[in-house]
């Protein structure tokens, strides 16, 4: 069982930082541990689903701040130009439907077939996610300059 | 603009990157938030192209492409698929739908423009300067909300423009009037009942011929929400009420791109003239501070040596007043300009009083101005 669970964060390990850099131009490295991203302006947590041969959902945890930042730079706008927090929601949305869809694609390609649920977000503060027993959990934390970034993949038994 | 581009996708973030990408090419580009929209935008504008995601609520791509398929009048679009997942089997599923081609997310706008240009003829947009209308020009608004007391006070506040004001009291009304009659903008009440504003502005993004038309947003200005949802919707603008004439007017002109620099600036006998109005909101100090630069060095350019702030209209000698007149006189020092003030016999004592102001060199009409900078 713990095979499939390094399995899919081998997989997101690889995802994450070539996802930034291709979508957003942006360096973001793995570290061995990070705080859980929050700030005064507060969490967002971007998360999609996969269903199937291997069933789980992949949580993507930023600080708002750094949130707003990533929309800016996808949008190609100014950060001061990014409207309220729909936009934010709806850009780290995508974000996470993209990472999780790469991951997805790769388990498919080794034979775990599974299919994608819609992104869905979270905003509020000190937000965490708590697994259910019969899952297998594991975070992965990035760092790109002084913004953290937090996958949390749960993988079902 | 014939080239007509339909996007369909759940994620506005995807639809603003895929417009941002088709700018630079002569095109118009609809948006659909979900398959079934898609359908109808597509029966109704036959569009050249559809960029269709692959995963959405509602209905999704392949459903999309089945059904648009069945249809005779439009079977024949070339799709272009977009999809976050790039395995094997998806990619096989997609080949066998017919699509044209696909694009695996993240993406870059410059690759979805050239796999764009591969099946249509896309040429770039106008090279020659967009001509901008005037603020003087007559411009058409078309004001929609169920209170008509709210058309009249806005034909008020604009009486003093060239500006033609009508209203339509619903929705439905006022997209056949933008699609009857040329509108270039609408001002739409953000509490109309059922979401009217925004299925209004759904709706103007579906139709070639309004899909560029700004809306404005009126709300009360306690309505933080309906504001932002507004914004986020894409509304240029959010108009509170109760509607003071001086933000309306620069809230559209900004909406519209108006050119108002002829109000501010002019350039003769070898001087630049800066006139500011009688109030300065901070729409007036940004659009002055904005472009004092490039006018400054563009009559220095022409060998003027000459600056002349022109504070007639002026009442009160205000921070803000005072403020872009410092920052103007400052800019203009910089290019070794020489720079007057003109203001009424009553500003004048009134700047006398503040140590800011005690040093501007006044004078009491243009040519006095220009006598005393010769």
């Amino acid at each position: 069982m713990n095979e499939r669970i390094q399995y899919l964060e081998e997989l997101t390990r690889e995802a994450v930082p070539r996802i930034f850099r291709e979508l957003l131009s942006m360096e973001v490295q793995f570290e061995e541990s990070a705080p859980l991203p929050d700030d005064p302006t507060g969490q967002i947590i971007g998360s999609v689903g996969f269903i199937g041969d291997a069933t789980g959902i992949i949580y993507l945890y930023l600080s708002m701040d750094f949130a707003r930042h990533i929309t800016s730079v996808m949008l190609g706008i100014a950060e001061s130009e990014v409207d309220g927090d729909e936009m934010v929601g709806d850009a780290i949305g995508e974000l996470s439907n993209i990472v999780v869809g790469s991951v997805k694609s790769r388990l498919c390609d080794a034979g775990q077939p599974c299919t994608l649920t819609i992104p869905s977000v979270v905003r509020g503060r000190n937000l965490k996610v708590e697994a259910a027993s019969n899952i297998q959990r594991k975070v992965i934390a990035f760092r790109n300059s002084h913004h953290h970034l937090l996958a949390e993949l749960l993988l079902k038994n | 603009m014939s080239i007509k581009i339909l996007t369909v996708d759940d994620s506005k973030t995807i639809r603003l990157i895929v417009a941002r990408a088709l700018k630079p090419f002569d095109c118009a580009v609809l948006e659909a938030e979900n398959g079934v929209v898609g359908l109808a935008v597509a029966s109704r504008e036959k569009p050249d192209i559809i960029i269709l995601d692959y995963t959405m609520p509602v209905m999704d791509g392949f459903e999309f492409l089945a059904r648009l398929r069945s249809d005779p009048t439009l079977k024949a679009t070339p799709v272009i698929m977009l999809t976050a997942e790039a395995g094997r089997d998806t990619v096989l599923r997609i080949a066998k739908l017919g699509v044209r081609d696909y694009l695996i997310k993240p993406f870059k706008g410059e690759l979805l423009a050239e796999r764009v240009g591969r099946i249509i003829s896309l040429n770039p947009a106008s090279s020659s300067p967009e001509k901008h209308k005037r603020f003087d020009d007559p411009i058409s608004i078309l004001v929609v909300d169920d209170k008509p007391a709210i058309a009249g006070q806005i034909k008020t506040a604009l009486a003093d423009t060239a500006w033609k004001v009508t209203s339509a009291d619903q929705p439905g009304q006022a997209l056949d009037r933008c699609i009857e009659n040329a509108v270039d903008i609408v001002v739409a009440s953000l509490s109309l009942p059922n979401d009217g504003a925004y299925l209004l502005f759904q709706n103007l993004r579906g139709f070639a011929k309004t899909a560029t038309v700004p809306l404005l947003g009126l709300s009360v200005r306690t309505a933080a929400a309906e504001q932002a949802r507004a914004q986020q919707t894409g509304f240029a603008s959010v108009v509170t009420k109760p509607i003071d004439a001086a933000e309306l007017k620069s809230k559209i002109s900004r909406a519209l791109r108006l050119d108002t620099l002829y109000k501010y600036f002019q350039q003769r006998e070898g001087a630049l003239s800066l006139r500011l109005p009688s109030e300065i909101h901070a729409e007036v100090a940004h659009e002055v501070s904005k472009n004092l630069e490039s006018q400054l060095s563009a009559v220095v350019d022409a060998g003027g040596d000459k600056f002349i702030i022109d504070l007639n209209e002026v009442l009160t000698a205000s921070i803000p007043v005072i403020e872009t007149t410092a920052s103007a006189m400052k800019a203009s020092e910089k290019l070794s300009l020489r720079c007057a003030v003109v203001g009424t016999p009553e500003l004048i004592v009134q700047c006398k009083v503040y140590e800011d102001t005690q040093s501007w060199v006044f004078a009491n009409s243009y040519d006095e101005a220009m006598t005393l900078l010769k």
